[in-house]
């Protein structure tokens, strides 16, 4: 292959089944990429576009190889279903026995030397006069691989090749892999790093796409619920840095999302359901003659996740202080939060016990020499720092948060020697750590790069789908919305 | 009004100067609540008033400021800070009657004016509480018999005492009961309930005495911590200037390396300072300092004598009766300096570097803290105080030179330590004037020359040891070590 594969904003549809939008994907020769993403995002689906599946609707694909060794689960099944139509399409009343495996390796075979040599070394010998569709799954594999590499391919694309194969057969594959290397480009579909072989040299990081409904011509719109995906990002693997937080970030994408347990030693006094979390009545902050909040009204039921939005100085996280009691002005002002009516002898510590929080300004407050298991632990007590003894439960509780960050190997690492998104993901676990009732988010993807972005906004929504979190989340933008979050309360500024 | 200290025999001087105990954790297990429900009303809104006022309402308390008439007719800053902060603001008429507890954050030298003006206003069985307890002590004010008298200080700055609140922790404090005025025995109860509403029990409370605090306190601030790092200033900065040291290298050196070198202290105490330095450094450092405790013991101890007698505070009264003349005249000479009117150079030193080529830096501070040290534990002070009052709080007062010089720091201090600092630095300059002929810049400015890096075995051991077995350094780790386990982070 001397040309790259190019594919210049290429939207691929599906049998209407599934779509990609607007892909931008260049392949170099001497690259091999793994494809990666969430679940159902669309990377069989790009993979299977290299090798001619799909209707183009729109964009430039070039350079596609006259020639791809396609190895998947979709090719796998079709050719299974293939043997079966031979089986019904046989009039004479003889059972048909099926294609033999050796004829399905050997014939239109490009290299039988190496055909052979690989039916031996998959220990498939014994097999080859027998029926392909009367082979296991893992068998099937095998034959499938063989296939496509003795087609001397001008690009090889294997959609989760070691998914079903036994230990040795995985060695011997990774081996042959190795060795053709310099030969021919690879892609590989991949759900786990963990399996990434050492020569890829890029990833390609699939996402669904949330554009489906936009991007739907007029014309065809029974079919807006099209199911799509995009290619969220491409790595370059010497990039060590974008590469590791790509891993944190499949790590986290891939892990059945499930938030780790709250402390159970450590219960909350109950909250009187049939209360509202927050109810401020005429709220007013102002600084000398200038008002900053005015008069605002704002309840926020248990179970009511809102979204708080609005320009640069309209008093957003004012608001948030008088809730969480930081504003030394939510003593004049009529705040029912959590049970109190403030200003009546509670005490700030009783306020917070209820909140988790994240924000700028305590990433900028959390300048404490302090280690990464730490920070998260501190969400326990409400303190910028430790300063009480933790006990083992809160211990483990965090580490599975590390687990969950794809941080694990840096539980006993400083804080603030952290790149400032990491700093930011431990901050909101910190702020999530206890389920509080009240999760307030201020801006918590600030400063993320995309792929910390993507991690905080799967979190958020995992915890919007809970029972006992109430999740306020404040941004600049209305429109970077949050499924799960139906209150919108909008600040405009004071002029 | 007499001073208080000199009323008493002997005995009970000596046992209220050796009261300091670190209070545990276990004792302040009843919280706020000898203070809960009852009416607090602070007097004065500056950094210590306003901060320790937010955390005290943070911690569940009722918390009022009173001001006097003018500044709340004229709303000047304390009315601000007080009203933008949501509190109540009212006369010393309107609230002190109310007041169940009465803060006198005001500074030092109003405390005679304050106290008489708010006492007759204030109800029966009331508390007064002080930060300083200068008024008590020096000044010799009798307060009401029926009212309870105590002191809470926090050993920080106001910003930190709010800072480190807000952080779910807080800053040293030492509290006291004045005896002489606890009529219903809650002094004590309702001084660690303040304590804990300002933070102070997480990060380790001193229990003293009126009388240790004071004693303590106005050595330390105007030997070791004011006045030595103001004449190690002017004399290490004209020193590198006639060695012809470059004017912006020299005041950048000692702006910032005073800050240095005394976080090295912080950490470790002057052991850990010294540590610093390489082996042949430290040794010079080490006969440097000796020197000086030889020339300067005199002028310590000279200065304890006058605050345990009574005549430094009666001379500064005085000098207060007189409209300022000496503070004010003093604070201009200041402003006047050299040191103070070049400006830090645009040169990088690296960290190593303040210690490297701030040897004489570095036995300054070493000889200052230890004398300080030493004369106050020689004048019945017990080991506690002596250590907050001399080395603990030295790198803070460091802290205020990076951030200004001299001229700033002694603003930012009170009148108390201003004044102290002047009469030290007075004496000081001319008594070390034949030491300073011998300074070369290999002491300060440019560093010893590396060459030669071999020291004689037997001299270092000796050296290392002296340092170690100082008595500032066992009473250090001891507390050192409290605030660690309190206070993960430092």
């Amino acid at each position: 292959m001397d040309n790259a594969i190019r594919l210049e904003k290429v939207t691929v549809n599906f049998d209407d089944r599934f779509a990609l939008s607007e892909i931008d994907w260049t392949i170099e020769k001497n690259q091999h990429w793994v494809i990666t993403g969430t679940n159902g995002s669309g990377k069989s689906a790009l993979a299977a576009v290299l090798a001619g599946v799909g209707d183009i609707e729109s964009g430039e694909v070039s350079g596609l190889p006259s020639h791809v060794g396609l190895v998947s689960f979709e090719a796998q099944a079709e050719l299974i279903a293939k043997e079966l139509k031979k089986d019904d399409a046989d009039i004479m009343d003889v059972i048909s026995l099926g294609t033999p495996v050796h004829e399905m390796i050997f014939d239109n075979c490009q290299d039988p030397k190496l055909a052979q040599e690989l039916v031996e070394k998959f220990g498939l010998t014994p097999l080859l006069n027998r029926a392909f569709r009367k082979l296991s799954t893992g068998e099937t594999r095998k034959v499938m691989l063989i296939r496509a590499l003795s087609s001397k391919p001008n690009l090889l694309i294997l959609d989760e090749p070691f998914d079903g194969l036994d230990a040795a057969t995985l060695t011997m594959l990774q081996e042959h892999l190795i060795s053709i290397v310099d030969t021919v480009p690879m892609v590989l579909v991949l759900n786990r790093f963990d399996e990434m072989p050492d020569f890829i040299t890029h990833v390609a990081y699939m996402d669904k796409s949330a554009l489906e409904s936009k991007k739907t011509p007029k014309n065809r719109s029974e079919k807006a619920a099209i199911e799509s995906g995009k290619l969220a990002l491409t790595v370059d693997k010497n990039n060590e840095q974008a590469f590791h937080e790509l891993y944190q970030l499949l790590h986290i994408k891939t892990t059945d999302l499930s938030v780790p347990e709250a402390d159970p030693t450590n219960k909350l006094p109950e909250l009187d359901p049939s209360q509202p979390l927050v109810k401020l009545k005429q709220a007013t902050i102002k600084y000398g003659d200038t008002v900053i909040v005015d008069k605002l009204d704002w309840t926020i039921e248990q179970g009511q996740h809102w979204q708080l939005s609005g320009p640069n100085g309209s008093g957003k996280t004012c608001v948030l202080s008088l809730i969480t009691g930081d504003h030394p002005q939510c003593y004049t002002n009529d705040i029912f939060v959590f049970g109190f009516q403030r200003g009546n002898g509670e005490s700030i510590w009783q306020i917070k016990q209820f909140i988790g929080y994240v924000s700028t300004a305590l990433q900028w407050e959390y300048r404490v020499s302090t280690s990464c298991r730490n920070v998260i632990i501190s969400g326990f007590f409400d303190s910028i720092g430790m300063y009480s003894k933790s006990s083992d439960k809160q211990k483990a509780i965090a580490d599975q948060w590390l687990e969950l960050l794809g941080m694990k190997d840096r539980a006993n690492q400083p804080f603030n020697k952290l790149s400032y998104g990491d700093q930011r993901l431990l901050l909101i676990a910190r702020a999530m750590v206890k389920h509080p009732p009240l999760l307030i988010l201020d801006e918590p993807c600030l400063g993320l790069d995309d792929m910390n972005r993507q991690l905080v906004l799967a979190l958020i929504e995992k915890i919007c789908e809970g029972q006992e979190t109430t999740v306020l989340y404040v941004n600049h933008h209305a429109e970077d919305q949050i499924k799960g979050i139906e209150n919108y309360l909008g600040l405009v500024k004071n002029s | 009004m007499a001073n208080y200290f000199n009323t008493l025999p002997l005995r009970e001087q000596l046992a209220q100067l050796a009261k300091c105990r670190f209070m545990s954790m276990s004792e302040f297990d009843d919280g706020v609540d000898a203070l809960k429900g009852k009416k607090i009303v602070v007097i004065g809104c500056g950094a210590q008033g306003l901060n320790q006022g937010l955390n005290l309402r943070d911690s569940g308390l009722d918390v009022s400021y009173t001001l006097r008439a003018a500044a709340i007719a004229e709303k000047r800053q304390s009315w601000k800070n007080a009203t933008e902060n949501g509190f109540v603001v009212g006369t010393y008429e309107e609230l002190i009657p109310t007041a169940d507890v009465v803060l006198n954050l005001t500074p030092d030298k109003q405390h005679t004016p304050v106290v008489k003006t708010v006492m007759p206003l204030m109800k029966q069985g009331a508390c007064l509480s002080y930060s300083h307890g200068f008024n008590i002590v020096e000044e010799g004010m009798q307060i009401r018999e029926d009212l309870t008298v105590i002191m809470v200080a926090p050993k920080c700055p106001g910003s930190e005492v709010r800072a480190e609140y807000v952080r779910g922790f807080g800053v040293p404090t030492l509290i006291a009961v004045h005896e002489d005025n606890d009529p219903k025995g809650e002094g004590l109860a309702l001084a660690k309930a303040y304590a804990v509403g300002t933070g102070g029990h997480k990060a380790g409370v001193l229990m003293s005495s009126f009388i240790a605090e004071v004693k303590s306190d106005l050595m330390g601030e105007q030997t070791i911590l004011c006045g030595m790092l103001q004449t190690g200033s002017i004399l290490c900065f004209d020193k590198m200037i006639e060695e012809g040291i470059d004017a912006g290298y020299a005041s950048r050196l000692i702006q910032y390396g005073w800050e240095t070198v005394t976080e090295a202290l912080k950490y470790g105490g002057v052991t850990n300072m010294l540590d610093r330095l390489s082996n042949p450094a430290k040794i010079k450092a080490f006969d440097l300092s000796e020197e000086l405790k030889v020339i300067m013991r005199p002028l310590y101890n000279k200065h304890q004598d006058d605050i345990i007698s009574g005549h430094f505070s009666q001379t500064m009264m005085e000098d207060w009766a007189n409209d300022d003349k000496n503070l004010l005249g003093w604070r201009a000479e200041t402003a006047e300096t050299n040191f103070e009117k070049t400006p830090a150079g645009d040169v990088e030193i690296s960290e190593q570097e303040f210690f490297d080529n701030g040897i004489l830096m570095v036995a300054m501070v070493k000889a200052g803290v230890e004398l300080a040290f030493e004369t106050m534990t020689a004048a019945g002070i017990v080991a506690e105080s002596a250590y907050y009052e001399s080395l603990h709080e030295t790198p803070l007062i460091a802290n205020t030179i990076a951030r200004k010089k001299l001229y700033e720091m002694n603003a930012t201090i009170s009148d108390t330590a201003e004044y102290g600092c002047y009469l030290y630095n007075h004496a000081c300059l001319p008594l070390l004037a034949d030491f300073m002929k011998d300074i070369k810049t290999d002491v300060i400015g440019k560093g010893l020359s590396t060459d030669d890096n071999g020291v004689d075995n037997a001299r270092l051991i000796e050296v290392n040891a002296a340092l170690r077995s100082h008595p500032v350094e066992a009473i250090g780790t001891v507390l050192r070590g409290h605030m660690a386990d309190m206070k993960k982070i430092v």
